[in-house]
């Protein structure tokens, strides 16, 4: 079995919802400026809120783009607004609004966006392609935490910073359970699972469990991997991806949403500028979600999409191939 | 309630005076939104200068007045009202649409102090004075003054709120869903302290805002959606200074109000009238300020 650095522990697999409810609830506790824009979505833990924060909650129905607006001026008079709805409704539905009332003035509003392909809901919901096109605002931070400890963290911390964030709740299987309660996380950092020689696999969110299995397929026919846990997209911490190309030489991205636009154009992008390495990037190419059947045994989702351990594995080692074609070749490109 | 005549007179003069810094604003690159500006002058000046509680020397003041330029391509006439007030030098005018200038083309909150709302995107400035009303009744409700600090039952009827949020609205914008939205929301909430002006000046970019998309009948809409209507004629101060107190008076309804002003697009300059033009640009634009110097003065 693989070895894993501080802090990880693989377990059982737990929704990440439960690490957001427990986090908001913490966060709701801690400070009496945070408020529930409800846009006839719930909100995580809903029941313990409307015993404890009816007061706190403010529910505008499904008007999105009038909700973006509202959370806006409470947050320019001192109050924390938190918006938790699917990606598409919250913040694609109301992607003007969140630019022009809420970022031009990096007013503190804070999203939790319901994203993924394993949505089962079909093509409306099962949204691919809203992640992606969120990284082009400025003053936006992007979280995609990769287990529950880590979304409880990620939902206090969020709650602390001060300005416009957003914390991506996947819809996809539960991701195991990968960090010890002890694990420090911090916005704008990775963190490191596994160092690895070969190659690494920078993951961001559910992929991360899928990059754990993967590690293990891998590990079988030889090959020491290593998993960067990406879950801060912006602001993108380049000194771990430049580090771990370094270290191994390859670098395969995983990420449970189009490859347009997201955590493999943004590793690819800082690598490109730094120091160029073989890269292949695990995603959604290009295409919309749809409803499947998501069993234990079967996931035909996943078989369509091709997001798989084996899947990711299979990368790898193409990867794998591609840093050692280009090794025997010497890099002669350009010049003479 | 009545306004005194000498009021009326200086609030008139007042507003000259704005129109002709708009003119200067519109001359930095023979560029602005002269139309809308020009129509809606008399409702800035009122608000400004008589009735909005607002301190030019502390333009972040949390008890002020808020005023929402939902139509922020207008910001012109706001941009004059701050620099009548003394908030910024007469030469800031001149900067107008230029890099690094505070007189951004549309109102930025960021870079100009007294501007409460980012605008330009049409149709947003609703929800977002609506969300301020709604803050305003919210704060006092979660953080209710001790009776050590106000001597008072915390029961008692508030004849005024903390502040009150103005938001001017075009009426082309009241084809966006979103205003709609926002008016559901403020009737909701009982936002009594929330204040809409729509100014209906019967004209949008492309033409006649009744043929691009009909908005009639506007009052019987804003009434279906619990909003207590007013209408009056947007040029005349003393309609508009009476609605404003009688709005101000029936604070305690819990009912929205919004008042509709019929104006008149590019007010005062005979060719922007007569043309109804948004964008004058260029010759066509200066012909216009030419008569409009002539008009309000000051054509050295």
């Amino acid at each position: 079995m693989a070895t894993w650095n501080k802090h990880v522990a693989i377990g059982k697999p737990v929704g990440v919802g439960k690490g957001i409810g427990k986090g908001m609830k913490t966060a709701f506790l801690d400070n009496p400026r945070a408020l529930a824009v409800l846009e006839d979505m719930q909100f995580p833990e809903i029941e313990w809120f409307v015993d404890n924060m009816f007061d706190r909650m403010i529910e505008c129905g499904i008007s999105e783009q009038n909700g973006a607006g509202v959370a806006a001026a409470l947050a320019a008079e001192g109050f924390v607004p938190v918006i938790n709805n699917f990606l598409f409704a919250g913040m694609s539905r109301a992607y003007n609004q969140i630019r022009q009332s809420i970022l031009v003035d990096r007013f503190n509003v804070k999203f939790i966006a319901r994203e993924g392909v394993w949505g089962e809901v079909g093509v409306s919901h099962a949204t691919v392609e809203g992640w992606g096109s969120l990284r082009v605002l400025p003053n936006l931070v992007m979280i995609n935490p990769a287990d529950s400890v880590e979304a409880e963290k990620a939902s206090v911390a969020m709650m602390q910073y001060v300005g416009p964030a957003v914390i991506k709740q996947e819809m996809s299987p539960d991701p195991v359970s990968i960090f010890t309660e002890d694990y420090p996380f911090n916005i704008g950092k990775a963190y490191s699972l596994r160092d690895g020689k070969d190659a690494t696999i920078i993951a961001t969110g559910y992929m991360v469990t899928e990059a754990v299995k993967a590690v293990d397929l891998l590990e079988k026919e030889g090959l020491d991997v290593g998993v960067l846990n990406m879950s801060t997209l912006k602001p993108l911490d380049e000194e771990a991806v430049i580090a771990a190309a370094e270290r191994t030489g390859a670098i395969v991205t995983a990420e449970n949403s189009s490859d347009i636009n997201g955590l493999g154009d943004a590793v690819a992008c800082c690598l490109c500028e730094n120091l160029p390495t073989p890269l292949i990037k695990v995603g959604v190419e290009d295409e919309f979600g749809q409803s499947g059947l998501i069993t234990d045994e079967k996931d035909e989702l996943m078989e369509h999409f091709a997001l798989s351990a084996a899947d990711v594995a299979v990368s790898v080692k193409e990867c794998i191939a591609k840093k050692e074609r280009l090794l025997k070749q010497g890099l002669q490109r350009g010049g003479s | 309630m009545a306004h005194d005549d000498a009021l009326i007179k200086e609030l008139e003069a007042k507003a000259k005076v704005l129109a002709n810094d708009c003119l200067d604003q519109f001359c930095t690159f023979s560029q602005g939104h002269v139309g809308g500006t020009m129509s809606v002058l008399e409702i800035i000046t009122s608000l400004y200068f008589h009735h909005l509680k607002f301190d030019p020397k502390d333009p972040d003041w949390p008890e002020r007045d808020r005023v929402i330029m939902s139509k922020a391509h207008c910001c012109e006439a706001i941009y004059a009202a701050l620099v009548e007030l003394g908030m910024y030098p007469k030469e800031t005018l001149g900067t107008y649409y230029c890099y690094g200038s505070p007189f951004q083309g549309h109102a930025d909150r960021w870079c100009t102090p007294g501007i409460d709302f980012s605008g330009g995107s049409l149709g947003q400035g609703l929800s977002f004075a609506a969300g301020l009303a709604l803050s305003e009744k919210l704060k006092l409700k979660l953080y209710p003054p001790s009776r050590e600090d106000t001597f008072l039952p915390r029961y008692i009827v508030r004849y005024n709120p903390t502040f009150r949020t103005y938001c001017i609205m075009g009426d082309g914008e009241m084809n966006e869903g979103q205003v709609w939205e926002a008016a559901m929301f403020a009737t909701k909430f009982k936002l009594d302290n929330l204040i809409g002006i729509v100014d209906y000046n019967k004209w949008s970019l492309d033409g006649p805002t009744n043929d691009i998309m009909p908005i009639e009948p506007l009052v019987d809409k804003w009434k279906a959606f619990g909003w207590t209507v007013y209408e009056i004629n947007g040029h005349e101060f003393r309609q508009i200074l009476d609605t404003l107190d009688m709005v101000a008076y029936q604070y305690g309804d819990n009912k929205p109000k919004v008042i509709i002003a019929h104006t008149i697009k590019g007010r005062g300059v005979s060719n922007w009238e007569a043309l109804h033009m948004h964008l004058g640009r260029g010759e066509e634009m200066m012909k216009g300020v030419r008569e409009g110097r002539a008009k309000y003065g000051d054509m050295e």
